[in-house]
């Protein structure tokens, strides 16, 4: 079978026999981590791919070799996403961020920088119960599974030892949960259309992510996707794309350090063609810019480029979460592709298709509680749009206007609710 | 008799005589008209009547003619949170359409520019930026009228220093506050708030909405203890709670143990404030609102009071926007809607801002009586709907 097809699990230690596939049957999970050499022929019979797991052990993103022959990236060293809880605190509460947000662990942007480097190789990201901190419930499973999909990877199904044990003796939760997430599953093998959507966003984020970059370019995505801010991942290592960099408004250059000739002859081109490149401090005299322009944000002196602008630092960044937020508001909310209200703990995934027609806007939730009152401004005028959510018909939404301005009021929905747009 | 004088007497003695003072100050505190309308929505309406309002109370001509107008907008709270499905601007912030219509008429009027100013919380992002994440569309204010500017107050922004203002008569709380120089880079400084109740100082109108003025870079959580920080990195949570001084480089409060109590501190600081950065013209949007609190909540009730008021004098305005809730202007702490806290309006008229008595205040248009929304009836109801 292709890999793209693959619905990964990693079979559990606590089931030794292969009368346990039989919980597996009539579920997407076509493709297992078994090292049982008994179960791996019975699942081999039945149809099922079988992975070594000493054949594919995840790596940590830095170590991920992306030149190897195509087959899934499975990468690890991740986190079990979930909003963060405060050691010691009172049942349920959370840690705030520093904008008094709840503070949420995810491994989006892990998926969306493997995406740029993957070239097309399917993504798995590998966590388990290891990495959950506190109980883990349908809603935790629910949320680490719609986190890796709704960013176009797929988690490697892990199930802790309570629920697998659960399972094997027909205990009514454990089977109550593992039907919520096959139902999940099931749910986004459904729409995989969406996986191959582009992720949008008027904000490429430049960095090599790497070596002296690592931490503050991958701390700028992480918090560039807390803020909702939709960026597209621009990898420094490779040359710069052969599509024009014209799809966007704006790019963040994050590491002090000079371009290659060809990245630097792109970005000046952007530059020059309408775009706004937003440079570290240390670069301001890189690029030839003409006119001094009124700067909104404190911090940047912006001068003209040809048709476009150059905001450059006049401090030092020194901080990803300010950067996002700096960056966020010199390319504005404004060029948003979707706003949201009410979203609380819900992240956004808005990506588009290849001809444009279509796009969808993933909301994954973190809370475990449902989440009211919604609503969805969208940028582009869409003639359609859908709401899709696991175990129910998708619902085609009617507008309605609000400030003038057609907005979508979303049904009370919990862990993840997807918006599909035509035009 | 033990005639000794202990530092007990004496500070009892000087607060006495303080407080004997304040009351005549209060006696004599100024006066205003306070137009008073009946506006049903936030429709075309809205123009024509708060130009028949500016016109019952003499007029903005004279008062903002070729001058720079700076507005404190209320704009409290995230920008994407809503009560249900309702944009913000109905129940929580300021409604854009009484911000553009404002600005459009100051710019008839004759004002040479005219900025936009809020303090959004625990942000130095542009003050436009806060705006767009509502859903607003800032045309709508930059075609009101010609040079329409917009700052965030929060922290030093476009300034090269804070602006410090001292609060006449030597201010219950602070004695001087240090500002975003908007504030003082402005002859006309108007005060546009919403009719709401709040948790913390019982209502907020155009004299509450003064409380986000303050630099959270200074008297924020987190600011650092010298100097002002470059951004804000908390909220105001010091000035409700006292849990520590501004930075050193701005003055400190007169007297560190004084209640600790929200209660205690807010009222005074917000009546510190407009003592000392003086409200020109006050404008309390009450055509939609909430009750209860200042923020978007689910313990919140929408209402529709249908009221705009405006005025020269901050303390007249909002005793006029009080009585619109339901609210004796002259109650104060123990009694609604100062069950827990000191009265802001009172504090206000002490310091001679304004006085706060019906009787001494002339109201144009509507009576107050046509048009009282009880607030917390409003709620009781909602409540009891709610189950």
């Amino acid at each position: 079978m292709d890999s793209v097809n693959l619905v990964p699990f990693q079979w559990p230690a606590e089931w030794h026999s292969a009368q346990q596939l039989k919980l597996l049957a009539n579920t997407p999970v076509n493709c297992l981590f078994c090292d049982n050499d008994a179960v791996s022929a019975a699942a081999r019979h039945a149809g099922l791919t079988v992975i070594d797991p000493k054949s594919a052990s995840p790596s940590p993103l830095a170590e991920v070799k992306w030149d190897a022959p195509p087959a899934p990236r499975v990468i690890g060293g991740l986190v079990w996403p979930s909003v963060r809880m405060s050691p010691g605190a009172r049942r349920d509460t959370a840690q705030a961020g520093p904008t008094g947000a709840p503070w949420i662990d995810s491994n989006a942007w892990v998926a969306h920088l493997a995406r740029v480097r993957a070239k097309g190789a399917p993504l798995w990201l590998s966590f388990g119960a290891a990495q959950k901190k506190s109980t883990i419930d349908t809603s935790a499973y629910l949320t680490a599974l719609v986190d890796s999909a709704a960013a176009g990877a797929r988690w490697i199904v892990s199930l802790d030892p309570a629920i697998s044990k659960g399972l094997t003796q027909g205990n009514a939760d454990a089977t109550q949960t593992w039907a919520a997430i096959t139902r999940m599953l099931r749910f986004f093998e459904d729409n995989r259309r969406w996986a191959a959507w582009e992720p949008w966003g008027a904000l490429g984020v430049l960095s090599t992510y790497k070596g002296d970059h690592e931490y503050f370019g991958q701390e700028v995505l992480n918090l560039s996707a807390r803020r909702n801010l939709h960026y597209r991942v621009l990898d420094r290592t490779a040359p710069p794309p052969e599509r024009p960099l014209d799809h966007l408004r704006a790019i963040l250059y994050v590491d002090p350090e000079v371009p290659t000739p060809a990245w630097k002859a792109a970005l000046a081109s952007f530059a020059q063609k309408g775009g706004q490149l937003i440079l570290p401090k240390q670069l301001a005299a890189e690029f030839p810019a003409e006119a001094t322009l009124p700067c909104p944000v404190a911090g940047y002196q912006s001068r003209t480029c040809g048709r476009g602008r150059i905001s450059a630092a006049t401090r030092d960044w020194d901080d990803p979460y300010f950067l996002a937020q700096d960056a966020h508001s010199l390319v504005s909310r404004m060029h948003d592709p979707v706003r949201i209200f009410n979203a609380r703990s819900l992240w956004e995934h808005y990506s588009e298709s290849a001809d444009s027609r279509s796009a969808v806007l993933q909301l994954v939730g973190f809370s475990r509680g449902s989440y009211d009152s919604v609503s969805i401004r969208a940028a582009r005028p869409w003639r359609s749009a859908t709401l899709h959510t696991a175990g129910s018909a998708p619902v085609r939404l009617n507008t309605v206007t609000v400030d003038g301005k057609v907005e979508y009021h979303l049904p009370d929905f919990s862990n993840f609710a997807a918006l599909e747009f035509q035009s | 008799m033990n005639t000794s004088f202990t530092r007990r007497n004496l500070l009892a003695g000087t607060a006495g005589s303080m407080i004997l003072g304040r009351n005549a100050w209060a006696a004599e505190a100024p006066t205003a008209s306070v137009a008073l309308s009946k506006c049903n929505s936030y429709g075309a309406e809205v123009l024509p009547m708060l130009s028949a309002m500016f016109d019952q109370i003499g007029g903005l001509g004279r008062l903002v003619k070729g001058k720079t107008v700076a507005i404190k907008v209320n704009l409290t709270g995230g920008p994407e949170s809503r009560m249900g499905y309702l944009p913000i601007g109905l129940t929580t912030w300021t409604h854009p359409v009484v911000i553009g219509a404002t600005i459009h008429l100051l710019g008839k009027a004759g004002a040479r520019r005219i900025r936009l100013l809020e303090s959004p919380w625990k942000s130095a992002e542009p003050l436009e930026e806060h705006m767009i994440g509502a859903g607003w569309d800032l045309s709508h204010f930059t075609n009101s009228a010609s040079n329409v500017e917009f700052e965030n107050t929060n922290f030093l922004g476009f300034g090269k220093k804070y602006a410090r203002f001292n609060v006449p008569k030597g201010g219950h709380l602070f004695p001087a506050f240090d500002l975003n120089h908007s504030y003082a880079d402005c002859d006309v400084f108007v005060s546009i708030a919403k009719l709401k109740e709040h948790l913390t100082a019982g209502v907020t109108m155009s004299m509450k909405n003064c409380f986000g003025i303050t630099p959270c870079t200074i008297y924020g959580d987190n600011a650092p203890i010298d100097e002002p920080g470059q951004v804000p990195l908390g909220g105001r949570f010091p000035i409700h709670s006292g849990s520590r001084q501004p930075s050193k480089c701005s003055p400190g409060e007169h007297d560190p143990a004084t209640p600790r109590d929200g209660g205690y501190r807010v009222p005074r600081c917000v009546a510190d404030l407009v003592a000392a950065r003086p409200i020109h013209l006050a404008i309390i949007d009450g055509i939609e609102s909430q009750t209860t609190v200042e923020t978007v909540s689910r313990n919140a009730t929408y209402v529709k009071p249908h009221v705009l008021v405006a005025g020269l004098n901050p303390v007249c305005v909002d005793a006029v926007g009080a009585a619109v809730m339901g609210f004796d202007p002259m109650a104060d702490r123990g009694k609604v809607p100062f069950e827990k806290c000191d009265s802001t309006l009172r504090l206000a008229e002490e310091l001679g801002v304004g006085t706060r008595d019906l009787r001494r205040i002339e109201v144009i248009g509507e009576k107050i009586s046509n048009v009282v929304c009880d607030y917390r009836k409003a709620s009781a109801t909602a409540r009891t709907r709610r189950g």
